[in-house]
């Protein structure tokens, strides 16, 4: 299982975002793009994930290209956005609710991602009173719904806690173990411990690097380019 | 689809959360218009009843003619109810209508007895009013001056006629008896001048009393404006969960349709919860409708369902202007400039009528003034189709607006 993209364009009036993007993954993979605010990151994750529309390009996974069926994404595809998607009146248990049956939800709750990612501790808390932590792991939650082969996920890490930071990349190192894709947008050096391949986007084209744990090379690459 | 059906019932169930909170201030918004209302028309009432205009006379009072005229006035004429003419010295005048202890100050120039006994007719009595505000009052005043002054000035040409007449008759010993009596036949025409016509005023706004009028359109306005109850339930604290929704396959339209059915929801179980009982509370009746009257109940709950497709036309339009607004606040006060600037020039505030043509046009294309056409039609008994195809229209250019705004917002970068 792998998925393949493919010379993905978007430009937003006459600005070009997005070059000819391509790159390719394996199952059990995690690939991590990198660049500074405004370079497109949640631009490509966002069209990756159905959620905007590009100007061309493909998506191809098990030899299906995914934005030309797009309604096949939510199946395939769990997208965490930046921020939290949740309902802030509702608690964990009305938000999952929303996507989850009763039965799946009291299943994946008791042995399945919902019990790995721990949203039974607050099951009964009110999102508003939730903290930064805790939303994360109930957006993952709602993600991860139809169980999918690829989680993509835009700044996972961003605004949280070291422990929180920990629970939510554990959860993903189990997530990849298991056969999964992740691919995430992220400023934090410890998440790109995590993955096997990292890229930096800069003025619509993206560029492999190979980080080799120097997080300090990495930001001066990023301030002043490859 | 059963995505969409589940984010709807995720909304109902915040909807159902802001329920008891907005039929709270719901009731208190009502409790604070009926006690405010019923103060307002006892005030009325009783300042009608005791109210009486001081106009203050300065000038050249001396001549007998005239203070009789204005004995005759205070003490013979209906007016003595309405307006009392004080004499008072220039001074005392300019300091109390300064203090607005006066209505308006007339002004007798000197020898103006004089004047009109010789027919000279060069003096003029000067009305100065307090209130110049220009309409129907200040053109009858006008036109009762331009009255009395062809009528004086009449009778006076009738009686020089008439000493002329007895003199070249030789009954000059006639003259003064004769003029005494054609006077007093003069001042009693005055006096009478009750008997030529009667003023009827129907106070009707749209072939509705006023009262019906103001009621219905107090409705409207309040239904207008529900989005400031409502405006929690827009809170979205950023893009992501529409973001969110889309990528697990619930599209901008399907978005925006779960969310306004939950909104209309709540405004409709705010509207029909809290009005019968209202309605009932004040008596089984509402008090003060003429077409209502002594008929109980029946028509007001017979009028409520009128009110629903109104309610979810202005629903669509109050979920548009939160979808269009950036931050909660910036939607408050969209809603309100919009509800409050659409009432007005729809005639909520003041019957249509009294605004020019084009204006009034304007206001009736607005959805405020369609859907006022609509709830008057209704409460006379028939809704023309062109008043439901107005309704319906405004709802579906909201739906419309609204699902591009969602899908613009999905799609920003």
């Amino acid at each position: 299982m792998q998925i393949e993209v493919t010379g993905i364009r978007k430009a937003y009036s006459r600005k070009r975002v997005l070059t000819d993007i391509s790159f390719s993954m394996e199952s059990g993979s995690c690939t991590a793009i990198l660049g500074s605010n405004g370079s497109g990151k949640s631009t490509l994750l966002s069209i990756l994930a159905g959620v905007r529309r590009g100007d061309g390009g493909s998506f191809l996974y098990q030899g299906t290209d995914l934005l030309r069926h797009p309604r096949l994404i939510p199946q395939v595809l769990g997208y965490v956005p930046q921020g939290e998607p949740l309902m802030e009146e509702l608690n964990a248990w009305d938000n999952l609710r929303m996507w989850y049956d009763r039965e799946t939800l009291e299943r994946e709750l008791a042995e399945g991602a919902l019990k790995l990612l721990g949203i039974g501790d607050f099951l009964k808390t009110p999102v508003r009173k939730m903290s930064g932590g805790m939303k994360k792991r109930l957006s993952i939650g709602c993600a991860v719904v139809s169980h999918p082969g690829i989680l993509v996920l835009d700044e996972p890490s961003a605004a949280l806690d070291p422990v929180c930071k920990e629970n939510i990349r554990s959860y993903l190192d189990i997530y990849r173990k298991d056969g999964g894709i992740v691919l995430m947008a992220t400023h934090d050096a410890q998440d790109l411990e995590l993955c096997n391949a990292c890229y930096i986007l800069r003025e619509g084209t993206l560029h492999p690097y190979p980080y080799d744990g120097d997080f300090h090379r990495l930001a001066k690459e990023l301030r002043e380019g490859i | 689809m059963r995505q969409t059906t589940a984010y709807f019932l995720a909304q109902l169930k915040r909807a159902a959360r802001l329920l008891p909170g907005q039929i709270f201030v719901e009731a208190v918004v009502c409790v604070c218009a009926g006690v405010l209302a019923f103060l307002l028309i006892a005030q009325g009432a009783d300042a009608a009843a005791g109210k009486r205009y001081r106009i203050g006379m300065v000038g050249d009072l001396s001549d007998s003619y005239l203070g009789f005229g204005i004995v005759a006035v205070q003490e013979m004429d209906d007016s003595r109810f309405m307006i009392e003419l004080v004499p008072m010295s220039e001074q005392e005048a300019e300091s109390a209508f300064r203090r607005g202890e006066l209505y308006a100050v007339m002004r007798v120039p000197e020898g103006l007895l004089e004047s009109i006994v010789y027919g000279e007719n060069d003096k003029y009595v000067t009305y100065t009013a307090a209130q110049g505000q220009q309409g129907l009052g200040t053109m009858v005043m006008g036109e009762i001056t331009d009255l009395a002054s062809t009528l004086v000035t009449c009778s006076q040409s009738a009686i020089y006629a008439m000493q002329r007449v007895l003199a070249d008759a030789g009954r000059g010993e006639e003259i003064g008896r004769e003029t005494d009596k054609l006077n007093l036949s003069l001042i009693q025409m005055v006096l009478d001048r009750g008997e030529f016509g009667e003023v009827e005023v129907l106070g009707y706004g749209d072939g509705l009393s006023l009262e019906l009028y103001y009621f219905c359109n107090m409705i409207l306005l309040f239904l207008l404006l529900a989005g400031l109850l409502n405006s929690a339930l827009f809170v979205h604290g950023n893009n992501a969960f529409p973001c969110f929704l889309k990528a697990r396959g619930v599209g901008a339209f399907w978005q925006v349709l779960g969310e306004y059915l939950a909104y209309l929801l709540l405004v409709l179980a705010g509207l029909f919860v809290l009005c019968p009982v209202l309605c009932f509370g004040l008596g089984r009746e509402l008090p003060g409708i003429p077409e209502w009257s002594g008929m109980g109940a029946a028509p007001f709950l017979a009028f409520l369902p009128c009110l629903i497709p109104v309610a979810v036309m202005f629903a669509a339009m109050q979920f548009f202007l939160f979808e269009a607004a950036e931050g909660i606040v910036n939607g408050i006060l969209l809603q309100l400039i919009c509800g409050i600037g659409m009432g007005y020039l729809s005639g909520y505030f003041y019957p249509s009528a009294f605004f020019p043509e084009t204006m009034r046009a304007f206001g009736e294309a607005l959805p405020s003034g369609a859907a006022a056409r609509l709830v008057q039609a209704g409460v006379l008994g028939k809704i023309p189709a062109a008043s439901w195809a107005a309704v319906f229209g405004w709802l579906a250019v909201f739906l419309t607006l609204t699902v591009a705004v969602r899908r613009w917002r999905i799609g920003k970068r």
